[in-house]
């Protein structure tokens, strides 16, 4: 099994992450509201929460609590009706360039890994470097050790399609390593896997905990045994913390 | 990967998309460059036969349906002859006539075996005709290669057998693809005594021919003076309305081929939705992925461009093959009209497939990650 860290040259544009926990936090959210439909529907209610950087924190709650929408805007995906969100100390409202933002500082896998499917396996891997400074040899180098830390290692050049799920959302894990984050966002990543892939993926979570020690996570999840393999397990409801 | 990469793969990938958008493009290709050759091919013809000869100009009946139909009288071309700055005037009478299914529009002239050499036209073979002569014919070197005929031979003209007494040439392909009857003997068998199609005019040494040309313009109103391409359409109206009708049908190539572009762009990109959500989402610009959008759109019509030039070709083959055109068309592929198949085509491309990219481009990320 290979380093989960990898030697290839670092995407420009962001600075070295930092395992210094006296830092601001990788992602504080103060009384954050968001209305859909003019206000009809009220995802979050007052949401506010802090996490640590390092730290890997569980999101549950029933269906409609405000997991994703929460996760959306943390991602800047979408922006918050009132409220404040800074991840690593920087106010998300005040970003003028959000796909920097993400490119940079966040890493996102989702329930349905969203691959492109006319691309190979290293090639959605390497469109995530795609304006970060690496050259087309450095993008594809990295993304292959990418591929080799989650176990794909002779897989790169399949499409999704001769992939099985669980070896999909590695390469989309492996895609949201792409820039290093200091921060990354998964939506249900196990929501759509059989037994057997998501034991794979907790335990690819659980090496990046151990190889990135500076990278927060926040996992949304419905499984509690997803859950349970984070530092911290936190129940919305009704769009606020409970 | 690099990003040129992907723009070649994400075309190539989608192969329906491709042909049917390429298909397009090309088929407004094909339209511009088959018509603009034509066109330029028939102007040019024309032209071969207006500038024969060592005129400065050449005179003919103002606005007739075509060049063909010009009618000046001996009169006239004395009074011309009188003019001003006037050193020489040659009067042929042009006709086209059927010789055979190979030959379906073979050009003749009546012209006076006198004017022969300030016509330009030069005896390679034989003799010059006699003016008074009616059996006599002088064959364009190009013809008498057609017909397999030498200086000596006959050959049968509208029910009349005559006597090719010589060959000639004039430098001009349908010149020299033609034939020339002395001018009495056509004149009368046109039913035309003492008309001419065209005048010929020479200027004396040190005037200025567009002043001649302009006082000829003032002093016979009925008639057209002819020196460049531009003043061509003053005489002959068809080859104007062809020429209107070659741009109109440009523009509705363009029209048509830009909404087959747009209708086709859009329906991938609607396919295509979640994933620019997804690259929005791990941080491309709005900027990147209209450029893709739009690079995919310019490879689309490049390829679609070069499979229409192909088929331009062998389309201009088809028609210079038609029985009506035989000997007729001498195809002229001109840099203007490769130019204007490319203008067409990437007005086609960015007109089609810059909505569908500015949409790609603006769609907000979550919006484009909900979308199934």
């Amino acid at each position: 099994m290979s380093d989960m860290k990898t030697q290839t040259p670092r995407p420009a544009g962001r600075e070295e992450p930092s395992a210094d926990e006296s830092g601001p936090p990788a992602v504080e959210m103060d009384s954050v509201h968001k209305d859909f439909d003019g206000g009809v529907i009220k995802a979050l209610n007052g949401l506010s929460l802090r996490v640590e950087r390092g730290e890997s924190v569980a999101v549950t709650g029933p269906s409609g609590c405000g997991k994703s929408t929460m996760l959306h805007l943390i991602a800047a995906l979408d922006r918050p009706t009132s409220g404040i969100i800074r991840v690593g100390g920087m106010d998300l409202a005040s970003q003028k360039n959000l796909p920097g933002y993400r490119r940079h500082h966040v890493g996102l896998v989702f329930q349905f890994h969203d691959l492109l499917p006319q691309l190979t396996a290293i090639q959605n891997v390497e469109i995530a470097m795609f304006g970060t400074g690496l050259n087309r040899r450095q993008r594809r180098d990295r993304a292959q050790s990418l591929l080799a830390d989650v176990e794909l290692a002779g897989m790169e050049n399949r499409p999704p399609t001769k992939l099985s799920g669980g070896e999909r959302q590695r390469v989309a894990i492996a895609r949201a390593l792409a820039n290093e984050p200091e921060l990354l966002l998964a939506d249900e990543p196990t929501g759509s896997l059989d037994q057997q892939s998501v034991h794979h993926v907790l335990d690819m979570f659980s090496r990046l905990r151990a190889e990135r020690p500076g990278m927060a996570m926040i996992i949304v999840t419905h499984d509690m045994g997803v859950a349970d393999t984070a530092d911290r397990i936190i129940r919305l409801s009704d769009g606020r913390v409970r | 990967m690099s990003f040129a990469a992907l723009i070649v793969h994400n075309v190539t990938v989608r192969k329906l998309r491709l042909a049917l958008t390429a298909l397009a493009v090309a088929i407004g290709v094909v339209t511009v460059v088959s018509l603009g050759v034509l066109t330029h091919s028939l102007e040019t013809s024309d032209l071969a036969l207006l500038k024969t000869g060592h005129a400065d100009f050449t005179i003919a009946q103002k606005d007739v349906s075509d060049l063909l139909s010009s009618s000046i009288d001996d009169s006239t071309l004395a009074h011309i002859r009188s003019e001003p700055g006037v050193a020489d005037v040659t009067g042929v009478l042009i006709g086209i006539q059927r010789l055979n299914a190979a030959n379906p529009q073979f050009l003749e002239i009546g012209i006076s075996p006198a004017d022969l050499s300030a016509f330009g036209v030069t005896v390679v073979a034989g003799r010059p005709f006699a003016a008074s002569a009616d059996n006599e014919l002088l064959l364009g070197w190009r013809a008498a290669q057609n017909l397999g005929l030498h200086t000596g031979d006959t050959l049968r003209v509208a029910g009349t057998t005559f006597r090719v007494v010589g060959i000639y040439s004039t430098g001009q392909a349908l010149g020299d693809a033609g034939v020339m009857f002395p001018l009495t003997w056509f004149q009368t068998y046109q039913r035309q005594p003492s008309q001419y199609t065209l005048l010929f005019v020479v200027v004396t040494p040190g005037a200025s021919v567009a002043t001649v040309q302009s006082r000829i313009d003032r002093d016979f109103p009925q008639l057209a003076t002819i020196r460049t391409l531009q003043q061509f359409g003053r005489a002959d109206r068809s080859l104007s309305l062809i020429l209107a009708a070659d741009q109109g049908a440009t523009v509705l190539a363009v029209i048509i081929g830009a909404i087959v572009v747009m209708s086709a762009m859009t329906m991938s990109f609607i396919e295509r939705t979640r994933e620019f959500g997804v690259l929005s989402a791990i941080g491309w610009t709005r900027r990147r992925v209209g450029i893709m959008i739009m690079s995919e759109a310019l490879l689309i019509g490049l390829i679609g461009t070069a499979g229409g030039l192909g088929l331009s070709v062998l389309a201009v083959l088809g028609v210079q093959h038609l029985p009506s055109l035989t000997g007729i068309l001498q195809p002229v592929y001109t840099s203007d009209v490769f130019g204007r198949a490319l203008y067409t085509a990437a007005a086609m491309v960015v007109l089609g497939g810059l909505a569908p990219a500015i949409r790609a481009a603006t769609t907000r990320p979550l919006e484009a990650l909900r979308h199934e």
